[in-house]
């Protein structure tokens, strides 16, 4: 898939970070978030995801997750941290912890949608969970390309996240042990 | 001894009167200029002085404001930055916009003294309340955490736009029917730190500055007038309401956002200024109004009132007083004068009288002599042909031919006294006119001195002639030859035998100097006087020929072309005469020519 051009040049262990511009939420460099959209049956248990701050950062800046998903939020730098989010999509607010916070905060994201997460004490950090429904979804490259194995077959709607006002999508139609190519121009 | 008139006794009388009242008049001016000059300098002075007690107090106003505004736009920026307050802005969650604030603006609201007791000055704000982007008001959940504010006070608060400049505005509000509060408000926008918009606003809502009136101790109430009403606790209710027309009338009509005028409050003068708080602002323009009373400088001109006019009045009866002694002294000279010119009066007339008469006399005399001259002349000149006749006879003896002769003689000498008298007398009448032409002395007295030579009876004289040829006098040639022959005929017949006669004549600046000096008896001392007399011939030897006219006549005719005759001296066998004629320039066609 096309990616926007990146701002900045590309540096060895590249971080993404969010960054607006009028309002519009973007990791930059840009990435996107490709996912079948669809009802899917619900899993029985989630696998425990993790958004570390490090550095004073999120990493990862931008984590898609399943309804359902337990998101932890380890501290890896040496001072604290108070994530929150005043979203829709999830209000919570973690308050101040250290690193050896144990166990380690964590919150459940129920509800589909973006949810903007913030440090209460360093106000520059940004970080992006996008809650979808289906458990088929995968972060793009740097250079947008992407790879989602496992599908099921059928016709479906495959939708490409690529910033907080901007999701694309295109039908597609899958069939067993057959790669689909699907460009997003 | 001549008395006033009675008509200059009156007219001295009302010049007095009115000398009098001309100062009183000028000592009124004076006082009244003074008392006005005074009472201007005055209200002036009050004038100047309160507005600059009314600056220095909006100084301290602009002071607080600024200190405020500086602290609200850290504050703003402070909150700007706050991650939770952007969340609440930007992730569309203004319902936890308030509670995220309330631990950041804690301080501002919550104060160390009761709201009550807290200095104008203070930074503790009476409410706060936030404005969306597009400047509609965020209502709080819980009004007690950001201060309490009925809803048409909290609807005030509310801007068309959001600005990136600090705005300020005055509200008023109602707590009760009876208890009305104005606030002071500041909208400070608040920049994404993202974007750099504003996004928000926050409008804190302070206790106005209220001015001291330090500068003239009591007598000075401040308000503000916002929303067309003043706001002035200290100030009756129908009071304010007049002020409130008036203030609305000088604000609607004045452009300029700072004034003052003269109000009336319960029958005392008051000086209002007004200025406005909020110049530039979004929010409803407000003013600062400041009464001072007048009473003091009122007292003062009273007092200053009574003290001119009582110096007036002072200076008005010693005006008077004075006025009445300088009115008389000033009457004397005129009255002396008045008198002087009364004499003066009866002299000139006297004096017309007699000149008239003295004119009537000379006209008289004048009209006589050249009647008699006429009179005269016709008979002599039949006398003289008659006597001509018989001496063209020859059967006469030779004693009558003799005796014939001599008669001729003395009717030739008649006919020039004759002549002579005719023309003095039309000189005294002023009917002889000249013809001034450039006449060549010089030529007139070489031809006169010729002819002296050639008469017969002349016994010799020696001539000394000194003089330039060419001198010309401005005259008529006739008369002026007439003057040239007097002196030189004089000077020979008064002359020793062997005597000298000396001509000199020369140019002095635009007058020609004749003097024409001989030998011979001088003039007695006495007789210098009237030698040019009439018919006056210096007490000489009556043998000598002569009228005793030619003297007179020579001067007569020299002062009749702009000169004058002379006798310069006449003592130890030397007589000089002098004769001054006007220069001329010789004639375009050259020198006259002797006829």
């Amino acid at each position: 898939m096309e990616l926007p051009k990146s701002h900045s040049a590309p540096v060895v262990a590249q971080r993404y970070e969010i960054v607006t511009h009028g309002g519009v939420l973007s990791t930059q460099p840009p990435l996107a978030i490709v996912y079948l959209d669809g009802s899917f049956p619900k899993r029985a248990a989630h696998p425990i995801k993790q958004v570390a701050q490090k550095d004073l950062a999120f990493v990862p800046s931008l984590l898609p997750v399943q309804v359902g998903t337990k998101v932890e939020f380890p501290n890896l730098d040496d001072t604290y941290h108070s994530i929150f989010s005043y979203s829709p999509a999830k209000r919570f607010d973690l308050g101040r912890y250290r690193p050896e916070e144990r166990p380690i905060p964590s919150e459940v994201f129920d509800v589909p949608g973006l949810v903007t997460l913030r440090c209460d004490i360093h106000e520059h950090m940004r970080g992006l969970i996008l809650v979808l429904n289906t458990p088929y979804f995968v972060v793009t490259n740097p250079d947008g390309r992407f790879r989602l194995s496992g599908l099921p077959s059928g016709r479906y709607t495959l939708k490409a996240w690529i910033d907080s006002k901007t999701t694309r999508e295109q039908p597609v139609e899958l069939k067993n042990g057959v790669t689909a190519h699907v460009d997003f121009p | 001894m001549i008395s006033l008139s009675d008509a200059n006794q009156r007219s001295i009388t009302r010049f007095r009167r009115k000398l009098s009242a001309a100062m009183v008049l000028v000592a009124s001016a004076t006082t009244i200029l003074a008392l006005y000059l005074t009472q201007h300098n005055v209200a002036v002075t009050a004038t100047r002085d309160l507005q600059q007690n009314f600056q220095t107090e909006l100084s301290g106003l602009h002071q607080v404001e600024e200190l405020r505004q500086a602290a609200l736009a850290e504050r703003c920026r402070v909150l700007a930055e706050k991650p939770r307050i952007h969340a609440a802005l930007e992730d569309n969650a203004l319902d936890l916009l308030y509670p995220s604030a309330k631990d950041e603006l804690r301080d501002l609201m919550e104060g160390d003294t009761p709201v009550a007791q807290q200095g104008a000055g203070s930074l503790h704000a009476r409410f706060y309340r936030f404005l969306d982007s597009s400047g509609a008001v965020l209502s709080p959940p819980n009004s007690k955490d950001v201060g309490e504010l009925s809803p048409q006070a909290e609807a005030q608060l509310a801007l068309k736009q959001l600005l990136e400049t600090q705005q300020i505005g005055y509200i008023r509000e109602n707590t009760d029917a009876a208890k009305e509060t104005v606030h002071e408000i500041v909208a400070a926008p608040i920049f994404s730190t993202e974007t750099g918009n504003v996004i928000s606003a926050l409008v804190v809502g302070f206790k106005p500055f209220e001015l001291s009136g330090r500068g003239t101790g009591a007598g000075m109430k401040s308000g503000i007038w916002a929303d067309n009403r003043l706001y002035l606790p200290s100030f009756p209710k129908e009071v304010r309401t007049a002020l409130d027309n008036e203030i609305a009338k000088a604000v609607g009509n004045s452009r300029s956002a700072q004034n003052n005028f003269v109000v009336t409050i319960n029958g005392a003068p008051q000086l209002l200024f007004y200025r406005r708080l909020n110049p530039d602002s979004l929010f409803p323009p407000a003013y600062e109004v400041c009464v001072y009373s007048l009473a003091d400088s009122m007292a003062q001109l009273h007092r200053l009132r009574w003290q001119i006019g009582g110096a007036g009045v002072l200076l008005l009866l010693g005006g008077f007083v004075a006025s009445h002694f300088v009115a008389l002294r000033f009457a004397i000279p005129v009255q002396k004068l008045a008198l002087d010119s009364q004499k003066n009066r009866a002299k000139r007339r006297r004096a017309d009288i007699a000149l008239v008469s003295t004119r009537k006399k000379l006209q008289r005399s004048t009209r006589y002599s050249a009647d008699a001259s006429h009179q005269l002349k016709s008979p002599v000149t039949v006398l003289r042909a008659g006597l001509e006749g018989l001496l063209a006879r020859d059967d006469f003896k030779p004693e009558i031919y003799e005796e014939l002769s001599a008669l001729l003689h003395q009717t030739h000498r008649l006919t020039g006294v004759i002549e002579d008298l005719l023309l003095l007398a039309r000189m005294d009448a002023g009917h002889l006119q000249l013809e001034s032409q450039p006449v060549n002395l010089s030529q007139l007295i070489e031809e006169w001195l010729d002819d002296l030579g050639a008469l017969s009876d002349s016994p010799y004289v020696k001539i000394e002639k000194k003089f330039p040829p060419d001198l010309y006098v401005a005259g008529e040639k006739h008369y002026t030859s007439l003057i040239v022959q007097n002196l030189l005929e004089n000077a020979r017949k008064y002359n020793w035998p062997d005597g000298l006669i000396r001509v000199n004549a020369h140019k002095n600046r635009n007058e020609i100097v004749l003097t024409v000096g001989n030998t011979g008896q001088p003039i007695a001392r006495h007789a210098q006087s009237h030698v040019f007399d009439r018919f006056h011939r210096g007490g000489t030897a009556t043998n000598i020929s002569g009228h005793g006219l030619g003297l007179n006549l020579a001067r007569e005719l020299a002062r009749l072309h702009g000169g004058d005759l002379r006798l310069v001296c006449s003592e130890n066998d030397w007589t000089e005469f002098e004769v001054r004629f006007v220069s001329s320039p010789p004639t375009a066609n050259g020198p006259s020519q002797n006829t």
